[in-house]
């Protein structure tokens, strides 16, 4: 079926987990859900030699609930879009994360898979990133904190160094409002095409786009202009560099994203 | 690596590959090919397996990832299951190929939802392909399967 034996490594705690990366760095490849790199390895995209299976390591399913919400890197999709306390209290993001591809990949897709493979058309990096969240990453020169647009590099290019792991995200709470808008372009379980986040936190907004670029898209000085929805719409539609795929070309997605923006911030008006 | 599988109930021990699919264990180790690879990327649903009571695509489920864990076929589902018993009464299907994976994610959605809208029933199976297209006839069958899961529980 397929050519050598995989190493199959299975620590049980935080520690051993962070020990082994440590020892084996990339060449090992972690895996959380599987979902992202079952389809690599399915399709014959990548053959690891030997895995890093975090599934067994109790300490990153916590959910933790304070002021800020802690998600452990291993936490489902599905466990934060069922969590009553997350629904209660942070509505759009439990929201947000029921729209992400069908029942039967969020029972399996984690937090820290989604974020740790940064692909360009995901609906959380944009979410988490309006959110004001945090992406907490471990290793041997201890814990480290970056916030999520500055932890996602590029296209499928993060900060993650080679002897770390992601082992949770950090959601400030007590935002006046927030929203997500998926736009999708084909099927209703489908990547967006142009997704829209907005947050305001102490007065302040923060817009991310998603999915139109090969990161998501913030300009802070754009949100703190003060101006109307429609000119920071036209303004984020003028500044992204987007791009053209199957959901939709770059000229399109600019379009979409004038309109997106523009509904996304008058939303948080409205509550 | 050593595997083992509680699989419809039976403990399944096997030697594979941890980065084989579990839907390529489960046809060709097993000879479980109720089964269906078609997609291979997760969204298509023929494949679906319950792993630990929730629904998972085996096509791109490492079995590393299932060891230790209960696994449910539509082997594993009895035949006077309310839900198979549905499919039937409401002749959910014609070709039959998407049946299997129809009917464990409607018996996993209504383990959660014993009482869906329409709408719930439509997103809970989104996610499933019938090629033969006999969706208003899947909806039926699971419409009516929970009637006779809340009847089961009423007489109990
Ligand atoms: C059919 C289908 C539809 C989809 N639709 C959507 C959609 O609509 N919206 C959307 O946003 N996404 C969608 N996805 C993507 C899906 O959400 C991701 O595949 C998933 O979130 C990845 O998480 P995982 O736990 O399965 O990651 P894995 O596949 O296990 O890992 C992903 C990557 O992250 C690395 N990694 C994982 N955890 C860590 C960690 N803790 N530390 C360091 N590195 C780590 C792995 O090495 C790997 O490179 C879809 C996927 C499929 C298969
Ligand atoms: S074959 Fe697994 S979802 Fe299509
Ligand atoms: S009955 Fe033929 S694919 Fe659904």
């Amino acid at each position: 079926m397929t050519g050598a034996a995989t190493h199959w490594h299975a620590p049980r705690s935080l520690r051993e987990a962070l020990d082994l990366r440590e020892d084996y760095g990339d060449e090992t490849v972690v895996v959380a859900g599987g979902t992202f790199l079952g389809v690599l390895i399915n399709n014959g995209v990548l053959a690891p030699e030997a895995m890093l299976s975090l599934r067994d390591v109790p300490e990153l399913r916590r959910i933790e609930i304070g002021r800020e919400l802690t998600l452990g890197a291993m936490v489902t999709h599905r466990e934060v879009e069922n969590h009553p306390e997350v629904r209660r209290l942070w509505p759009a993001l439990a929201h947000m994360f029921s729209l992400v591809a069908s029942p039967r990949i969020r029972n399996r897709a984690t937090v820290g898979g989604v974020l740790a493979d940064a692909d360009y058309a995901s609906d959380p990096p944009s979410m988490l990133a309006a959110l004001g969240a945090r992406v907490v990453l471990e290793g041997p020169r201890g814990r480290r904190e970056l916030p999520v647009e500055d932890f996602i590099l590029g296209l499928y290019e993060t900060a993650i160094g080679s002897d770390e792991l992601l082992t949770s995200v950090v959601v400030p709470g007590g935002h006046e409002a927030a929203v997500y808008r998926k736009f999708r372009t084909r099927s209703h379980e489908d990547r967006p095409c142009v997704s829209v986040a907005a947050a305001r936190h102490s007065g302040r907004l923060r817009v991310v786009v998603g999915a139109a670029a090969m990161q998501p898209q913030f300009f802070p000085d754009v949100c703190g202009m003060g101006a109307s929805p429609r000119e920071i719409a036209d303004e984020y539609a003028g500044r992204i560099d987007a791009l053209s795929d199957a959901r939709g070309s770059a000229e399109y997605r600019r379009r979409v994203v004038a309109v997106e923006v523009r509904r996304a911030i008058e939303e948080t008006h409205h509550g | 690596m050593n595997c083992t599988l509680h699989l419809n109930g039976t403990e399944t021990a096997l030697g594979v590959d941890g980065k084989d699919m579990l839907l390529n264990v489960l046809r060709d180790e097993v000879g479980l090919t109720s089964v269906r690879g078609t997609c291979g990327i997760g969204l298509c649903g023929t494949c679906t397996v319950i792993v630990d009571g929730q629904t998972t695509a085996s096509c791109i489920l490492p079995v590393g990832l299932a060891d230790g864990k209960e696994v449910t076929t539509i082997e594993g589902v009895p035949s006077d299951d309310p839900v198979k018993v549905a499919f039937e009464k409401a002749n959910a299907f014609q070709c039959g190929y998407c049946t299997p994976g129809m009917i464990l994610t409607a018996r996993a959605f209504l383990d959660e939802n014993p009482d869906p809208t329409d709408d719930e029933i439509a997103e809970a199976l989104a996610g499933n392909i019938c090629r033969c297209g006999c969706y208003v006839k899947i909806a039926d069958a699971v419409r009516l399967a929970a009637g006779m899961l809340r009847d089961e529980k009423v007489a109990a």
